[in-house]
């Protein structure tokens, strides 16, 4: 087994992860790292994106597990998210340690009277451009896929059904509706 | 007070191993279908742990997302070890990751033995346009309760058209848009504060 790939493996997955805020901010700098490494090309990076979006679990795992499978089998794949995920482990794992010692403070308290609007904002965005993305078909609104998720929608919220069902229902939708 | 403290320090020095392993599961459970990112993983969360068990309230699983969000690193694995931790101290924090990690490692390894045929399948894609169009409804249904539990007041109201300004149309960094609501929400906290002391 060759270490010295195997820690350059982990070493990019770790700079990857703390320049990273999230879902597709990530894009930018994987895909930097995987071209100057020549681990992936162009098309396998789309492709990755693609893959991320339709499989469950996040982008970041999802592509550290495609990338150290492909150059170093499973140790590879295990190393590569251990490296996505050390942000996760150090930073804020620790900030876990003063969210319950201060839990109860003022100025954490006040502090969150205005995060929790502004994270109201960043979700509002999120379930924007992902409509935008889910039901726009080559640039128009497409009536299928809007009708299969208002379907959903009243699934989830009027018969109150549990949401790996609804998923299974969807999908099977997708099969005869939206192709 | 004595009692908060005690209840507290509970948390970081106990490990409570039972809750923790139920954690794991209950990560590695839900890591199998939570289709459309982080945000699919808070709506299961707000359903199983808001909702169902009342372990968590809708204000401290937003507090939660929103410093998860605010770090370094993939959001959701950020959320599920914060949960974690709050749940069943530092093994809740570790086994939560792990059993989040766990699914989409499994998945993606066979996936990439498999890529080409996968790529190519055309049910398999009719079947995931299917499923990405219901990541939207399942978003909506969750967000509706943490929008509420928010949004209190005209502060709020003014805070969440900033935010969306700045991080949709000046597309200004997630993060840094986090943190500058907490410095405001701190000010106005304080100025808040000083002027009932005036009026008084």
């Amino acid at each position: 087994m060759n270490i010295a790939l195997l820690a350059e493996l982990y070493w990019t997955y770790v700079k990857i992860g703390f320049t990273s805020f999230g879902g597709i901010s990530m894009i930018p700098v994987l895909s930097n790292e995987m071209l100057t490494h020549g681990w992936m090309n162009m098309q396998e990076i789309n492709d990755i994106i693609a893959i991320a979006e339709m499989t469950p679990g996040p982008l970041g795992t999802n592509c550290a597990s495609f990338v150290g499978t492909r150059i170093a089998g499973l140790m590879g794949c295990i190393i590569a998210n251990l490296g996505v995920l050390t942000p996760t482990l150090t930073l804020t794992l620790i900030s876990a340690f003063f969210l319950e010692k201060f839990k109860n403070s003022h100025i954490l308290q006040n502090m969150m009277t205005g995060i929790r609007p502004a994270a109201c904002a960043l979700i509002a965005v999120t379930i924007l451009s992902l409509s935008q993305e889910n039901y726009m078909w080559n640039g128009s609104l497409s009536i299928p896929a809007v009708a299969v998720g208002v379907i959903d929608y009243v699934l989830l919220s009027v018969l109150k059904l549990p949401i790996p069902l609804t998923i299974l229902i969807s999908a099977t939708m997708g099969l005869f509706l939206l192709r | 007070m004595g009692k908060e403290r005690n209840k507290t320090s509970s948390y970081l020095h106990q490990h409570r191993w039972g809750e923790a392993v139920k954690l794991f599961l209950y990560f590695f459970r839900i890591g199998w279908y939570t289709f459309g990112g982080g945000w699919s993983i808070v709506a299961q969360i707000q359903h199983d742990f808001v909702e169902g068990k009342h372990t968590i309230t809708d204000e401290e699983l937003l507090d939660l997302t929103s410093i998860g969000r605010s770090l370094p690193g993939i959001m959701i694995a950020n959320v599920a070890l914060l949960f974690g931790f709050r749940t069943a101290g530092v093994a809740g924090a570790v086994l939560s990751l792990l059993g989040m990690s766990l699914p989409s490692i499994i998945l993606l390894s066979l996936i990439t033995v498999a890529y080409t045929s996968f790529r190519e399948n055309a049910y398999v894609s009719y079947a995931m346009n299917g499923i990405r169009v219901c990541v939207v409804p399942i978003i909506l249904c969750a967000s509706k309760k943490l929008f509420l539990a928010a949004l209190k007041g005209p502060f709020s109201y003014l805070i969440l058209a900033a935010a969306f300004f700045l991080f949709y149309f000046a597309e200004m960094n997630g993060a840094l848009v986090i943190l500058a609501a907490g410095v405001v929400g701190l000010f106005y906290s304080s100025l808040q504060r000083r002027m009932k002391r005036s009026n008084t």
